[in-house]
């Protein structure tokens, strides 16, 4: 067990390492220089020349790009992760001020799609082939299928501008769990929460299923325990196994993923907000790094899917 | 051909799979022959800027210069702009015609070169195996743990937002779920008899890849390329919709991005787009699951 993991950390380095080293190649070859954004914003009258060299060797692109590339390792691996010169802070600084808001949405979208998807899952399951089980299909189709930003787009104008029910402006200088801003979460959690749920009935909806047809189920029926009990005890017990583990990978990917664009449409200030305004500002460090942390979360989450797994299902084992 | 009959039998028996293709067919005729029946998608007029599509009447308040104050005027949509006009008073049902026609080409020029490579790494991987296979199975677990969404926004920022980069860097970097079926697939064939035959009689690699590897993996993967459609022309809409689309285009996700800013003036220019994009996800999501029903031993 504690080889398996010491191997996947290892696994997790490596792959980390490749995706780090591919955006920082492409972000070199690009065309951009950090200096014309700065330019953009410079007055007339300076040596434009000697600002650009100053700013070039400020943040060592005037260097190879093997050196470039070494240092920044060197520095990473001494937990100094640059500079953004977009915003004139440590980047570990930005990430810090900014996480907290993405794992608010993506903790508030992973509950309710939890208990709404299983609720429906189970739902569908016990009444396979009804009307009500058509029903369920329908909307997990439709919410798999439908965008999530024109779903965010569709809320605001429904519940926002023609209703005004909901304000959209998420309000940093309140306390995260006001009231106010919870509010203003309603939205965007049911933007990002609807695929989520969508795809996790269909999933316990199987999972019931597949389990509702085995023996132990049989037997259980057969010494006259309560259809509930069974269900309860038996059926949804088992059909969770692999639940959990969507759940997880999906926790890993939708950093970056379902998230992202939730943040932008509603202008929650998360990582996802922060990055497109980092690679539209050429601020190179912000990308590379959120890049190199997206990935990091994605197989750290892919890694403790298998542990829950191997956890939870005693009869599952890594070598 | 006996074959395509039979499953084509299985097919018509779904009907969320039969309304998919309906509704494909029904799209790449608006796509190529739309044109021809719509006005000019780029044609600007500020004259009938904001219509709503006929029946619906909107309140319009300019500021008069006669007057000096804000007049309101009615303004009621007319058959002459069928789905309305956006800011520009440009027709949006030509825009939606536009459109379909680039998510169209997005969906399956990016799929398919997607597939392609992906094939071609995952057979490549599972028939020669040892350090073949390590080397491009890192190489495709770097892949997918790329943040996808943020490796396209950054290849179209860096490289120009142009139709023909937006479709290779959907397809160069959508290739990893093909790869890793069709190693998968490949690994079970291997061993099988058949190719232990055509070995002994002395088939090439080449021969054995092209002639019985990758046709007897096909039906797995006509489903994913079916399945994956809807994912490039999400990312196209998306990258669109945030302002990296082509701007020479109008595409959905171009549509969506102007009609999120006047929502409270025209809503009609965000939902038309919406809804083709939702109406074109769920075909191909549902002729997808169709297919699979259809190609699946198990399900007589």
């Amino acid at each position: 067990m504690r080889s398996y993991i010491a191997k996947r950390l290892l696994h997790t380095a490596l792959i980390s390492w490749g995706v780090m080293t591919t955006a920082f190649i492409l972000m070199r070859i690009g065309p951009n220089s950090p200096a014309d954004k700065y330019l953009a914003g410079l007055g007339a009258g300076h040596n434009v020349t000697q600002v650009v060299a100053a700013i070039e060797s400020r943040y060592g692109v005037d260097k190879p790009l093997y050196e470039q590339y070494f240092s920044y390792i060197t520095s990473l691996l001494q937990g100094d992760w640059g500079w953004s010169f977009g915003t004139s802070m440590p980047v570990m600084e930005l990430i810090k001020t900014h996480w907290i808001y993405s794992f608010q949405l993506i903790l508030l979208s992973t509950i309710f799609a939890v208990v709404l998807g299983i609720a429906l899952g189970i739902f569908a399951a016990v009444r396979k082939n009804t009307a009500a089980d058509h029903a369920v299909a329908f909307f997990s189709f439709a919410g798999i299928s439908i965008p999530n930003f024109w779903l965010g787009i569709m809320l605001i104008l429904i519940f926002s501008v023609k209703l005004g029910w909901f304000k959209t402006y998420y309000d940093t200088s309140l306390p995260m769990f006001s009231l106010e801003n919870l509010h203003a979460l309603v939205l965007p959690v049911f933007t990002l929460g609807t695929g989520m749920v969508a795809g996790y009935s269909r999933y316990v909806r199987s999972a019931m299923l597949d389990n509702l047809g085995k023996d132990f189920v049989r037997t259980a029926r057969a010494k006259g325990l309560p259809e509930s009990i069974v269900i309860r005890k038996h059926v949804f017990r088992n059909a969770m196994l692999p639940v959990i583990t969507i759940i997880m990978l999906d926790m890993g990917s939708i950093v970056f993923g379902g998230a992202y664009i939730t943040e932008v449409i509603f202008g929650i200030p998360g990582l996802g907000w922060m990055s497109l305004k980092a690679v539209f500002a050429d601020d190179y460090a912000v990308v590379l790094a959120v890049t190199l942390i997206g990935a990091i979360i994605t197989l750290l989450f892919n890694l403790l899917a298998d542990i829950a797994y191997m956890y939870l299902d005693p009869r599952i084992r890594y070598e | 051909m006996k074959l395509a009959a039979y499953y084509w039998e299985r097919i018509k028996r779904q009907r969320p799979a039969m309304f998919g293709l309906g509704f494909i067919i029904f799209l790449i005729i608006l796509a190529t022959l739309g044109t021809y029946f719509t006005k000019s998608p780029t044609k600007v007029n500020f004259d009938e800027k904001n219509l709503p599509p006929p029946g619906y009447t909107v309140e319009h308040s300019m500021y008069s210069a006669q007057n000096e104050s804000f007049i309101t005027t009615l303004q009621e949509g007319t058959w002459e702009h069928p789905l309305g006009t956006d800011s520009m008073g440009r027709d949006m049902l030509a825009q939606l015609v536009s459109g379909a026609r680039v998510s169209l080409l997005v969906g399956l020029l990016a799929t398919g070169i997607a597939i392609i490579i992906g094939a071609v790494i995952g057979v490549t991987s599972a028939y020669f195996g040892g350090a073949m296979d390590d080397i491009l199975m890192r190489t495709t677990d770097v892949m997918m743990t790329f943040p996808f969404l943020l490796l396209l926004i950054l290849i179209v920022y860096l490289f120009g937002a142009s139709l023909t980069l937006i479709i290779l860097a959907i397809g160069l970097t959508g290739w990893t779920g093909t790869a890793r079926l069709v190693r998968s697939e490949t690994l079970s064939l291997r061993t099988r008899e058949f190719i232990m035959a055509s070995k002994a009689l002395g088939a090439g690699d080449l021969r054995i890849i092209f002639r019985h590897l990758l046709p007897n993996t096909l039906s797995s993967i006509i489903v994913l390329a079916t399945l994956s459609i809807p994912g490039a022309i999400l990312a196209e809409a998306v990258l669109s919709f945030i302002g990296l689309g082509d701007p020479t285009v109008a595409s959905w996700g171009n549509i969506l991005n102007a009609g999120q800013g006047s929502l409270e003036t025209a809503w009609w220019v965000a939902v038309e787009p919406g809804v083709m994009l939702f109406l074109t996800v769920l075909s191909f999501n549902f002729l997808g699951d169709g297919l699979r029903e259809a190609f699946d031993p198990k399900g007589e």
